[in-house]
Order: C-alpha cells, then sequence, then structure tokens
C-alpha cells in the first residue's frame, strides 16, 4: 500500500489563502451596508447621496426627539420580549414532546409546527386579522404578540428539536438507572444540556419579533406601532437619515443583546448544536 | 446543580391572563370618559401639522380623542371590519380608492350638507359628480423635473416621451397609485381619443420604457432631489413643498391639462359618532384650518373662501377660473376595469 | 428499559399548548382564508356569500400569473444558492474557529445584519446600489465607468437583497451541524494521505448535508414568501407572488384573488417541504427535518 502523495506546501498555502480571503469577502459583504447605514445616519443631507457630505447628529436628534419612533422603538422592544417569552416556552414544550413524547405522526407534526415560515406573512397577518374581528376583540395588543409569537414558534422548535435529536440519550438513562423519576430526569438532565438550543432559538425569536414587518401590518392599532412599520411609513415621506439612526440605535441595542449572552450563555455553546 | 425553567409556567400564564384582561378592559375604561373619533393620516408634514396643532385643537373644541391610523394600508382594514363597527369613522383617502370603497359599500356616497354648512364655500369640484363624500385639498398632477441639467423646455405631456430622459425618466406603479392611473388616462388623451382610450394608452406605456417605477409621490420627490430621476411625473405639492430650499427643481403644468389629486373625505355608514365625524369634516374645511394646511404642505384648498398669503397663492389653484382647468378622471369607470387594467400594465413594465 | 420507545409518555402532553395555539390561531384564520378563496366575499362581514372557483380560474387561465410563480421559485432558486456558497465557508471557518473573542466577533457579523431591520437594510443596499448611490459615484468618480451601472431595481438586487438577509440564517443553521462533526474525522483522512480539499470534500461535506438541506429549505422558504426586499429592490418590474397578494391586497380589494394566490404559494411550498424530507430521509437516513 502506497500513500498518496501529500499537497505541496504552496498549494496549501495557497488554499488557506483562499479560504481566508474568502471568508473575509462574506464578512464585508455582511457588513457592507451597516457600515453604510452608519455614514447615512451621519450625513448631514436629507436624501442619498455619495460621497457624504460631512458628520452630524441631527438625524439622532430627530430620532430621540420623536415621540412616535421612541414609542415604536418601545412598543417594538416590549412586544419582542413578550414574544420571546411565549415562542420560547410554547416551541420548547412542543419540541420536547415531539422529540421524546413518542407522538404518533410526530413527523407531520412537526411540519405543521414549521409551517407558519411557509406561508407569506401576510396572508398570516390578514388572516388573523379577520379572526380578531370574528371574536370581536378589536386590535389588542395580545393579538399583536400573539401574531408575533405564531411566526417565532416555528425558530425555536428547530433548534430545540436539533438539539434533542442529536443529544445523548444515555445521559437520560443513566439518571434514570440511578432511580430518577421521569419528570426530573427531564427538568435535571434533559433541560440544562437542551439550554443551548432554547437559548438559540429565543434569540431568533426576539429578532424575528423585532424586526417583523408583514404580520405587523395588520395588528398594529393607531397610537401603537412597531418600529419597522413607522420606519417604512415614514420611508415613504422622508427618505432622510433618521432610519439610519434608528437602524443605528438598533444595531447598538443588538450588540449590547448579543454581548450580553455571551457573558451569562456562553455563544460558544451554540457551536455544539 | 438543578436548573429550573426561567418562569414556572403556571406564574407566565397567570401573569399573562391578567395582562390581556387589562388591555381588554382599558378600552371601555377610556371610552368612559370622552368619544373617540378614529380617522386616517399621512405621514411626513401633513401629519406633523395635525398632530401638533390642528387635531389637538379639534379635540380640546369638541371635548373628544382623536385616533389616526397612519399604517398603510386603510381599505382593507375598514374592508375586513363589520360594517356596524368599522374601524374608522372618517376615511381619508384619493378619490379613487372613495369610488372603490363606495362600490364595497363602507363609505357613504354624500356628506350631509346640512351637518356640515361649511361644505356651501367649496368650489364645484369638491362635489361634483365624480367626487363621493367632499374633496377637501387638491393638487395638480404634472411634471417635475431637474433645472440644472440641462434639459431643454418642457411644456408638454409628450416631452415625458423624448429620449433624451431615457434613464431619467420618473413614473408610478400603476395598479397602486393614483397619480399612476391618472396618467394612464391621460396618456390615452394624448394620443388616442380621450381618457377612455385604454388601447392608445396602453401602446404609450410600452413607448415609456426604460422608466424607473415608484410606489408613492414621497419617495419620487426623493429620487428628484437626489438626481436619480430627471423628469417625471408629480403633483405640484411634491415639488413646491421645498420652496426656499434653493432645489434645483420645478414644476411644470404641461399644456394640455392637469389631472386632479384629490384628498377626500367620507363617513363610514356604521359610525357610532356620526355627529362628532360630521364635525370633523367641517372643521377641515374651516378657512383657518385650511390656510394651515394648504401652506404647510402646498395643496390648493377646496374652500373657495380660504386667503392664502401671496406667494402660494401664486402657485396654487385658489381661482375659480384656475380650479375650471383640473381634469378630473372618472374613477367608477376606471375601478370597473382595475383588474384588466393591471394586469396589462404589470405586463407591459415588467422587467 | 427504554423509555423513548415506549409509546406515548406524559412528556407527549407538552404539545398541547402550543396544539391549542395553533388550532385557534392558524387552522382557523387560514382555514377561513382558503374559505375566502372560493367565496364570492367575505364571510365574517358581508351577508350573501357565494361558492365560486373564479379566483383559482383566473390563476390558471392567464400565462402571465405562471410567469410570476416561476419568477418567486427562480429567485428562490438563486437566493438558496448564493446563500449557501456564501454562508459554507463562513460557518466552517466560524465552528473550527479557536479563541472565544475570534468567535464571539464572527456571531456578531453574523447577528448584527439580522438585528438592523429588514426596511433599514434594504434601505441601506439602495444606498450602496443606486445610481447616485456609493458604488456606481466611487466607480464614475474613478472614471472607470461613464454611465452608472443598472444595479438595482431588477433581479439581481432582488437576489443580493435576499442573499444578504438570509446568509445569517444559513450560517447559523450550519455552524451547529459542522460544529458537531469530529475534526479528528478530517485529520484521521489527512493522515491517510488525503489533501486537506479531499478531506474536506469526501468527510466533511458528505456529514454535513443534513444541515445543508435544512438550511436550504429555510432560506428557500423565507426567500419565496419575502416581500420588503422585492418590493424596495426591484423598483416593481419584477413582480414575485408576495408582491402580487399584496398588491390584491391592498390595491385591488381582492381579499378572494389574494387568498387564492395564497394557497397556491402555501402549497408549493409544502409540496416542496415534503420533497424535501423525504430526500432527506434517503440521504442522511431516517434522521428527523431540523
Amino acid at each position: 500500500m502506497t500513500t498518496a502523495p501529500s499537497t505541496p506546501r504552496l498549494t496549501l498555502r495557497l488554499g488557506r489563502f483562499c479560504y481566508l480571503a474568502l471568508n473575509v469577502a462574506v464578512v464585508v459583504f455582511l457588513l457592507a451596508p451597516i457600515a453604510i447605514v452608519f455614514v447615512f445616519a451621519l450625513n448631514p443631507t436629507p436624501y442619498i447621496q455619495f460621497p457624504p457630505v460631512g458628520v452630524s447628529l441631527r438625524w439622532f436628534e430627530k430620532f430621540f426627539a420623536s415621540r412616535d419612533f421612541m414609542n415604536a422603538l418601545w412598543l417594538s422592544l416590549e412586544v419582542a420580549a413578550m414574544t420571546t417569552i411565549a415562542a420560547t416556552l410554547f416551541g420548547a414544550s412542543a419540541a420536547l414532546a415531539l422529540a421524546r413524547g413518542g407522538l404518533p405522526g410526530s413527523r407531520v407534526i412537526t411540519a405543521i409546527m414549521l409551517s407558519p415560515l411557509m406561508l407569506p406573512a401576510i396572508l398570516t397577518g390578514l388572516a388573523l386579522f379577520q379572526t380578531y374581528v370574528l371574536l370581536d376583540v378589536g386590535r389588542p395588543l395580545w393579538g399583536l404578540v400573539l401574531g408575533h409569537t405564531l411566526v417565532s414558534i416555528p425558530y425555536v422548535v428547530r433548534t430545540t428539536l436539533a438539539v434533542l435529536q442529536n443529544f445523548d440519550t444515555r445521559l437520560e438513562e443513566v439518571a434514570r438507572n440511578l432511580g430518577a423519576g421521569p419528570l426530573r430526569t427531564y427538568f435535571e438532565v434533559t433541560l440544562p444540556l437542551t439550554k443551548p438550543g432554547v437559548m438559540a432559538g429565543a434569540v431568533f425569536a426576539f429578532i424575528v419579533s423585532f424586526d417583523q414587518f408583514p404580520v405587523s401590518l395588520f395588528l398594529v392599532s393607531p397610537g401603537r406601532e412597531t418600529l419597522p412599520i413607522t420606519l417604512f411609513n415614514y420611508l415613504k415621506f422622508d427618505l432622510d437619515g433618521t432610519i439610519g439612526a434608528a437602524s443605528v440605535v438598533s444595531i447598538l441595542l443588538a450588540v449590547l443583546v448579543v454581548f450580553g449572552l455571551d457573558r451569562t450563555v456562553g455563544l460558544r455553546s451554540y457551536a455544539k448544536l | 446543580m438543578t436548573t429550573h425553567l426561567p418562569l414556572n409556567r403556571r406564574q407566565f400564564l397567570a401573569t399573562s391572563a391578567a395582562a390581556g384582561i387589562g388591555v381588554l378592559a382599558a378600552p371601555h375604561i377610556a371610552r368612559a370618559d370622552a368619544a373617540t373619533l378614529r380617522i386616517t393620516g399621512w405621514g411626513g408634514k401633513w401629519g406633523q401639522t395635525m398632530s401638533s396643532e390642528l387635531i389637538p385643537a379639534f379635540e380640546k373644541e369638541f371635548k373628544c380623542k382623536v385616533e389616526t391610523d397612519s399604517a398603510f394600508p386603510y381599505l382593507p382594514k375598514l374592508q375586513a371590519s363589520p360594517r356596524s363597527a368599522p374601524v374608522y369613522d372618517v376615511l381619508h383617502t384619493n378619490s379613487n380608492e372613495q369610488w372603490a370603497a363606495l362600490e364595497m359599500g363602507i363609505v357613504e356616497a354624500k356628506i350631509d350638507a346640512k351637518q356640515v354648512p361649511n361644505i356651501a364655500d367649496v368650489y364645484p369640484y369638491a362635489v361634483s359628480d365624480k367626487m363621493v363624500g367632499v374633496c377637501i385639498f387638491t393638487s395638480a398632477i404634472g411634471l417635475g423635473m431637474r433645472t440644472d441639467k440641462g434639459y431643454g423646455k418642457v411644456s408638454s405631456w409628450k416631452d415625458l416621451w423624448d429620449r433624451a430622459y431615457d434613464g431619467v425618466r420618473g413614473g408610478y406603479v400603476i395598479p397602486v397609485n393614483s397619480l399612476g392611473q391618472a396618467f394612464l388616462m391621460m396618456s390615452g388623451a394624448l394620443f388616442g381619443n380621450g381618457l377612455t382610450d385604454l388601447d392608445a394608452a396602453y401602446a404609450a406605456m410600452e413607448k415609456l420604457k426604460p422608466i424607473k417605477l415608484v410606489d408613492f409621490t414621497g419617495t419620487m420627490e426623493k429620487m428628484i432631489l437626489s438626481g436619480e430621476v430627471g423628469l417625471a411625473v408629480i403633483h405640484d405639492s411634491g415639488i413646491l413643498r421645498y420652496d426656499g430650499q434653493n432645489q434645483p427643481t420645478t414644476f411644470v403644468a404641461p399644456s394640455e391639462g392637469v389631472l386632479s389629486l384629490e384628498q377626500v373625505l367620507t363617513l363610514t355608514p356604521g359610525t357610532k359618532v356620526r355627529e362628532l365625524a360630521n364635525a370633523y369634516v367641517n372643521y377641515m374645511l374651516r378657512p383657518n384650518v385650511q390656510k394651515t394646511l394648504a401652506e404647510s404642505v402646498w395643496y390648493s384648498p377646496a374652500n373657495s373662501k380660504v386667503k392664502l398669503d401671496d406667494k402660494y397663492n401664486e402657485k396654487l389653484l385658489t381661482t375659480p377660473e384656475k380650479v375650471a382647468k383640473l381634469i378630473q378622471p372618472d374613477w367608477k369607470w376606471y375601478n370597473a376595469r382595475k383588474d384588466e387594467i393591471d394586469s396589462r400594465v404589470n405586463r407591459i413594465f415588467r422587467a | 428499559m427504554n423509555a423513548a420507545r415506549a409509546g406515548i409518555t406524559p412528556i407527549a402532553w407538552l404539545i398541547a399548548p402550543s396544539a391549542l395555539l395553533f388550532a385557534l390561531f392558524f387552522f382557523l384564520p387560514m382555514g377561513l382564508m382558503a374559505m375566502i378563496s372560493l367565496l364570492t366575499g367575505n364571510p365574517v362581514v358581508q351577508p350573501n356569500v357565494e361558492f365560486t372557483t373564479r379566483y383559482y380560474r383566473r390563476i390558471l387561465d392567464d400565462i402571465y400569473y405562471f410567469e410570476v410563480i416561476w419568477t418567486t421559485l427562480r429567485i428562490g432558486l438563486l437566493t438558496t444558492l448564493a446563500a449557501l456558497l456564501i454562508g459554507y465557508p463562513l460557518a466552517h471557518w466560524m465552528a473550527r474557529i479557536r479563541g472565544r473573542t475570534a468567535y464571539a466577533m464572527l456571531m456578531m457579523a453574523v447577528l448584527t445584519p439580522m438585528l438592523t431591520g429588514i426596511v433599514v437594510r434594504t434601505f441601506a443596499w439602495m444606498a450602496l446600489l443606486s445610481d447616485k448611490g456609493a458604488i456606481n459615484q466611487a466607480l464614475i468618480g474613478l472614471g472607470l465607468i461613464s454611465k452608472p451601472l443598472p444595479l438595482m431595481y431588477n433581479e439581481f438586487s432582488i437576489v443580493l437583497g435576499l442573499t444578504h438577509i438570509y446568509v445569517p440564517y444559513m450560517v447559523l443553521t450550519l455552524v451547529g451541524v459542522i460544529g458537531r462533526i469530529d475534526e479528528r474525522l478530517e485529520h484521521a483522512a489527512q493522515n491517510l494521505g488525503a489533501s486537506p480539499l479531499r478531506a474536506f470534500l469526501e468527510v466533511t461535506l458528505p456529514l454535513s448535508l443534513p444541515g445543508i438541506l435544512a438550511g436550504s429549505l429555510l432560506v428557500f422558504a423565507l426567500a419565496i414568501s419575502a416581500y420588503v426586499t422585492p418590493i424596495l429592490m426591484g423598483g416593481f418590474q419584477i413582480m414575485t407572488l408576495p408582491m402580487l397578494i399584496y398588491q390584491q391586497i391592498s390595491s385591488s380589494f381582492n381579499v378572494g384573488f389574494a387568498a387564492a394566490l395564497g394557497m397556491v404559494l402555501l402549497t408549493i411550498s409544502l409540496v416542496l417541504v415534503i420533497a424535501y424530507n423525504r430526500v432527506l430521509g434517503l440521504v442522511s437516513g431516517q434522521r428527523d427535518l431540523q
């Protein structure tokens, strides 16, 4: 048996270089629009213009001074928080039931749980609006949270299922062999190990809710609009840097959230999802 | 080390139930105090003027609360709500949508002149037979252009078809925008035998490509300002409102005539606050209210008794002679054919 | 005793809250929409509505609607392919990188676009790609071109915009899967004489196939139901199914027709999910869809 000749050093170096270059290019691709948004948020002219003419904080002032934007930002955060909690609870429990419950037709049920992703959210929003009319409840806040939860649950289910299915079930067996009942096993063995999956799903749920547009379109009520709706409508009338300012604020909030997650849960655990 | 769920499920359910009841109860509590008028409104400068000055004044005078929905689209929400409990009491939108709404039976055809006395002072076009409800403001749809790009003199609608403007021509997505729809009809008149000559209009649209399409005038305004577009269909307000900012743009009223872009108010048949709704329509037709709004967004007021400052008076349509020249399209006719028109223009303009 | 294989366990009851939620607030509304697609009006608010198939007939009669469906699917496929080609290397890099800070920074780079907000992100692309935007002005300024390139308001910009939004979803799905592939397998292959490239192609890639399929399915499903980006980036000259549905609801007030179009989109998506599931099952041997 002969071993194949190993690759010459130069090719190896070139290969590594291409790999790195490609990845750096991808990161640049991901971040380029963000950079533009920063530039735009600081450029004083009230329309798209390049190169920028200066640095000014006027759009930030306008953003923070605007009652509409502040209310919208606050509402989006509130709704996202409530949605995250709801979607995590509903989604994680469903995933647990699907992975460990021995339900018949679990494949079909899983597909059903994932189906809100498939339908254009605008139809979901309209359909919910019609249902609220049917139930005669108007356009309440919980209706909006419900709509967001519905479209966020699939993400939590996905990530949690991914962990549960790749789980070393022997750990659970060991616990039971040591005398723990099924409920105790789940709370003290399964749940902690599932945490990264649930947390990843929760992050998705937060993002999906904060950024949600079509579902919110029909479900927001006057004076209680979410940030994406306010921004979209603002775009119709004023194509200026205020949206850039709004975005910069969102990004900074996001960075805080991600940092916080890293400190508490440790983002690295996602790698072993 | 044991870990428990961050929130005990029972606690969560209890809290959310309480919160849910609270949210549901709140409107009832609010209703006990004052009547609420639900209207629709634009954003931008109009929205600012309304929310900072005019709406608070109305609320004070009539001891009520006004809720303005500024999240498009309005008509589908009104369409989806029960006739006896509509989501709006007064609908503010353009003529084409008002006609569609009338067709669906969700707005009333005429305003009660006894409840809205100011209606006696409006120009004839505001209550013509081409009008549902009452028009409170109008604008002239014509051409907007850059003055610093060395374009020749523009005086006719047909200049838009000049090949020199390839790449900087601006228009609207016809299915969703009333300026686009009015412009389509105008093309029938320009190249055919009238506003209803659709075949001529379609042929004209084919020749209009390449063209940059937007769905809203606000976006068109910005495209002209940034230079992305050099000559476009737009209403006078979209150009004039930047007056004083030294923008290299101007509005051209084409020789063949300008079309009317109307801001129209109607009442919903199921409104529970009819008196208040009528009072609001009357309020919006008051000369001082009309003057404030007209001067903030450069709309032409429908009330003939309004006296605008000179610089506005010059450019806007404030005399019987000027308003007589406005072309009012037949929206009832257009809406009846909208589906086939949309299919056709979607095909024409696809990339 | 293996409790996992003993049939329904008490844990199965945990599905109840979600089942209730879905029944009341997903199936009921969707059922309503399906009904509306077969009625002349909205039964919730209008009295006399009748059964009709005219909306579906309208779709079948006019080839334009097939074009719209095909455009939607085509954009979905291109976006998925692009997201995969771009996202895989990045996911691989992230999964294998050493150093907690480096990982956190990459995660930040991936997550931040998602949190910028769909409206603003699309707007940022407009600022980059339009005639007066950054790229064209830079190229003109450098004298490389004289007229602006049409980078905006076409299918290219839509796919670009969508890819940018969905690459993070692809990356996050793949990072988990690749992370779970034991690196020692690649090392073993290399010790046996394979080049790193070959080790990758014959070891890592096949093992990551479930992740590839799951990520692709997610991105495809999201791309074909996207609305905001195609509208803002396509200049209305590219018509996708969600855009048409929105147009029908908001400007033509044809809820019935819109519902019919929506049902068509849903059916297409479901068929694709089922097909994917089958392929996934075949490829990875009975592993459930993630």
